[in-house]
C-alpha cells in the first residue's frame, strides 16, 4: 500500500516544475495549484496509478454501502462479469466485481477492473442477460478510460485535492486526516457522472461486449425500460438519473447506432438456473 | 432432448413473462411471430399505447387496444410511465438545513444507508471491503468454465460507433 501510494506521489511531482519532496515538505497548496494546471498535459495513468485510484475511489463506495454477505451471489455475479470482460480489449485486468448492499438502483465502475452493482438494481433485473448487459456497460466505462476523462473535468476540483492528499500521507506529513476523509476526487465522478457521449458509448459498446459473450444484447433496452418505469422522484434512482442522460435519449441512440445489427446474435443466452437462483425479480 | 429443456424453457418464459403499458416509438409493423420474414399482421402507429406482454431477443411481444396480439421489434416500443411509476425508497425529500452533515444546504434525508449522493460524498473509506472484494473474484479458468457450463459461447462482432 505505502508503495503504490509513493508511486503516486512521485508521479504527480513529474508534473511539477520544482516539487521539493525531500524531507517530506510538501506545499499542498502549492502541489494543488500547480498539478492543477499542469494536469490537462497528463495523458494516461500507470497500472500502478489506476489500481491507486480504483482501490480508493472503492474503498469510499463500500464505505457508504458494504458488499452484500453472500458468497455465492458474489462469485456469481464475479463469474459471469468476468466471461464478459475476457472478451473486451483488456481481458488482463485484475477484474472484481461486487454486489453492495444498498436499496438504490445503480452500478459503478472504477479504474484498474472493479465494478460495483447494487442490490437495488440487481433485484430489478429479470434475467442473467439483463445482468450482463449491465455488467458490459460497466466494464465498457473501464475499457474506454473513462475515468481519465471525467477526471481532467474535475481537475481542478476535488481531484486535485485528493492526490495531493495521497501525496501528503506518502510523504508522512499532514496524513492524519486523510484515512477517515472521503477520496473527494475520485468520488466526484460519481456524483457528477461521465459526459453524457461517454454513457451512450458504454451502451453502444456494452451492449456488443455481451453480445460477444453468447447473450442477448437487446436485453439492455429491457433493463432500461424497466428503469423508464420507476417513479423518477423516487430516492432509489436520485443519483442515477442525475448522472446519466435520460433513458429515452439513451434508447434513441441504441436504436440509431445498433438498430438491426445485432439482431444475429439476439439468440443469445436470455437466462441461466443460477441466475434464477439469486434472482428476485418476480415478473 | 425436447424433453429435457423445455420444462427450462417454460420457467424462463414464465419469468420474463410482464404485463405492463407501452407505447409505439415509431411507425412499426405488427407480426404474428417474432422473425422480420413473419407475417405483416397489423400496422402500429407511433404513439399508440400496448400492453407488453413479453421480450424475446430483439422482439417485444404486446396486445394492442384492438386486442390484436402479435411481435413488433422491441426497440420500436417503449415502456410508458404510469402516472408515477413504480415507488421504491419514496420521494427525495429534500431539507433546507440540515445539521447533522453540516456539508451543504442541499442534503438529501433518507433514512436509508447506501449510495445516494450525500452518502457517497460523506463517505469513511472501508478498505477492508476492497480486499475483501479481491476475495471474491474468480480466476480466468473459473470464468471459462462457468461460461461453458451455461452454453455461453463466444462471438466475433466488430466494433459499433456511436451515432
Amino acid at each position: 500500500m505505502k508503495k503504490q501510494l509513493l508511486i503516486v506521489t512521485a508521479s504527480a511531482c513529474l508534473t511539477l516544475a520544482g516539487c521539493a519532496t525531500t524531507g517530506g515538505n510538501v506545499d499542498l497548496k502549492q502541489v494543488g495549484k500547480v498539478f492543477g494546471s499542469a494536469y490537462d498535459s497528463v495523458r494516461s495513468y500507470s497500472p500502478e496509478e489506476e489500481e491507486e485510484i480504483g482501490s480508493r475511489v472503492m474503498a469510499d463506495l463500500l464505505g457508504a454501502a458494504p458488499l452484500v454477505r453472500d458468497p455465492a451471489l458474489q462469485r456469481y455475479v464475479n463469474q459471469v462479469g468476468h466471461w464478459i470482460a475476457l472478451q473486451s480489449d483488456k481481458p488482463g485486468l485484475t477484474w472484481r466485481f461486487g454486489v453492495t448492499n444498498d436499496p438504490h438502483v445503480n452500478s459503478f465502475a472504477a479504474p484498474s477492473g472493479y465494478i460495483l452493482i447494487t442490490k437495488g438494481l440487481f433485484d430489478l433485473l429479470k434475467t442473467e442477460a439483463e445482468l450482463a448487459t449491465v455488467l458490459a456497460h460497466e466494464i465498457t466505462h473501464v475499457t474506454k478510460g473513462h475515468h481519465v476523462r471525467a477526471m481532467k473535468a474535475t481537475a481542478r476540483g476535488g481531484l486535485v485535492t485528493g492526490l495531493a492528499k495521497v501525496g501528503a500521507q506518502a510523504s508522512g506529513k499532514q496524513g492524519a486526516d486523510l484515512a477517515a476523509n472521503a477520496f473527494s476526487g475520485g468520488t466526484e465522478i460519481f456524483t457528477r457522472g461521465f459526459d453524457k457521449q461517454d454513457e451512450y458509448d458504454a451502451d453502444v459498446g456494452g451492449m456488443v461486449l455481451a453480445a460477444r459473450a453468447g447473450y442477448n444484447p437487446y436485453a439492455l433496452p429491457s433493463v432500461l425500460n424497466t428503469l423508464s418505469n420507476i417513479n423518477p422522484k423516487d430516492d432509489a434512482v436520485a443519483l442515477l438519473f442525475q448522472t446519466h442522460p435520460k433513458t429515452n435519449d439513451r434508447l434513441d441512440k441504441i436504436d440509431a447506432s445498433i438498430g438491426t445489427k445485432l439482431e444475429p446474435y439476439a439468440g443469445g443466452v436470455e437466462n441461466t438456473p443460477s441466475f434464477a437462483r439469486f434472482s428476485k425479480a418476480k415478473k | 432432448m425436447m424433453l429435457k429443456t423445455l420444462p427450462i424453457a417454460l420457467m424462463f418464459t414464465a419469468a420474463a413473462a410482464l404485463a405492463e403499458p407501452g407505447s409505439v416509438a415509431r411507425n412499426t409493423e405488427l407480426k404474428d411471430k417474432p422473425f422480420l420474414d413473419a407475417k405483416t399482421t397489423a400496422k402500429l402507429a407511433a404513439g399508440s399505447p400496448v400492453d407488453i406482454i413479453n421480450r424475446q431477443g430483439a422482439w417485444i411481444q404486446l396486445k394492442t387496444r384492438e386486442g390484436q396480439t402479435g411481435w413488433a421489434k422491441l426497440l420500436n416500443i417503449r415502456s410508458s410511465n404510469t402516472s408515477q411509476g413504480v415507488s421504491i425508497l419514496g420521494a427525495v425529500t429534500k431539507v433546507a438545513s440540515v445539521a447533522k452533515t453540516g456539508s451543504s444546504g442541499n442534503t438529501v434525508t433518507t433514512g436509508v444507508k447506501g449510495l445516494s449522493e450525500e452518502q457517497i460524498r460523506n463517505a469513511k473509506a472501508n478498505p477492508e471491503e476492497v480486499e475483501r472484494m479481491y476475495e471474491y473474484s474468480v480466476s480466468e479458468t473459473d470464468a471459462r468454465k462457468y461460461a461453458s457450463q451455461n452454453k455461453l459461447v463466444a462471438q466475433k462482432i466488430a466494433d459499433i460507433a456511436v451515432k
